[in-house]
């Protein structure tokens, strides 16, 4: 990703769309612009979804890489965070049913709650990845699926080979434990979290 | 009401991405990835060409094109040759300059391709 001065100032100034459509031409500096802009957001949704960070981290190569190759039908419709996390979101469904690690239509187990956040640990700020922890394996892919990787009801039901009504019993569970466990930390509480990878 | 706005919270939270201190690292593995990937289909494409270069060189050879293109050849200067002595009258036939009549045909051929060529230029420009 070589390049003058001015070219990488240009590359860092441009808009989302005008790298895709560079990138489209084969520019490779424009895609690593994308990379670097949008990386964390893909790793990081691929960690909610329920990677740990090495097969995170794979399948946001992965994902930016089979991006690449779709560059092209990238119209601009939507951001181009989405449309990357739509792919990540995709390939990790697609893991996942590989390894047939749950099964959907079964109740998984719940996790246990950790000793102190009940009521009297109200006052101990968490974030959305300790919320998503509170979770069960099905609820949490539904959710973070529907609400990080973009996809509706019925793609989520799709990508997962599960009944719709699954799907949405799911995230409607999987809300209703966010809600209660978010309403414990305040709005802004992700703000200069750090993740390690 | 409540319900609407805690799921725009909860987009929020799923729009703020992790900080990641590896961040540049892991862009610049991408980058080898593709680079990767690009070495890979030029040397593909490359051994290809080569391969169908060869196949199509030995076809040529062994299906004797180019003594039938030597005979071809032959041929169509002994005709433009007949026909430039028809067309161009004797008076005009520039007994002096250092090259034939084939040449001064060629020449001729050529420069109205390159008209042709400036023309369609032209054109595009406009």
């Amino acid at each position: 990703m070589g390049g003058s001065n001015t070219e990488k100032t240009a590359v860092a100034a441009a808009h989302d769309i005008e790298l895709a459509a560079r990138a489209a031409l084969g520019e490779r500096a424009a895609f690593g612009e994308l990379v670097r802009r949008h990386s964390s957001a893909v790793r990081g949704l691929l960690r909610r979804l329920g990677a740990d960070s090495a097969l995170a981290d794979d399948l946001a190569q992965d994902a930016f890489l089979a991006a690449f190759e779709q560059i092209s039908e990238f119209r601009g419709e939507g951001t181009f965070q989405a449309w990357v996390k739509r792919i990540a979101a995709r390939l990790y469904v697609r893991r996942w049913r590989r390894d047939k690690r749950t099964d959907l239509m079964a109740d998984t187990p719940e996790p246990e709650m950790e000793p102190g956040l009940d009521q009297a640990g109200a006052a101990q700020r968490i974030d959305l990845d300790a919320a998503l922890n509170t979770l069960s394996t099905a609820e949490r892919l539904c959710v973070s699926l529907c609400y990080g990787g973009g996809l509706s009801h019925s793609e989520a039901a799709d990508a997962l080979n599960t009944p719709l009504g699954t799907v949405k019993s799911h995230v409607k569970r999987g809300l209703d434990k966010l809600r209660e466990r978010l309403a414990w930390a305040e709005p802004d509480d992700q703000a200069g979290r750090h993740v390690h990878g | 009401m409540a319900e609407l706005e805690f799921e725009a919270r909860l987009d929020r939270l799923f729009a703020q991405a992790p900080f990641f201190p590896d961040a540049a690292l892991f862009a610049l593995k991408i980058d080898h990835r593709l680079e990767r990937g690009w070495t890979v289909r030029r040397m593909l494409i490359g051994g290809l060409g080569l391969v169908g270069g060869l196949f199509g060189v030995a076809q040529v050879v062994s299906s004797g094109f180019l003594s039938r293109a030597e005979m071809l050849s032959a041929q169509s200067s002994k005709l433009l040759s007949q026909n430039l002595h028809r067309f161009i009258p004797l008076h005009l036939s520039f007994p002096d300059l250092p090259f034939g009549r084939e040449v001064l045909g060629m020449s001729a051929a050529l420069a109205a391709i390159a008209l042709v060529l400036a023309l369609m230029r032209a054109i595009e420009e406009i």
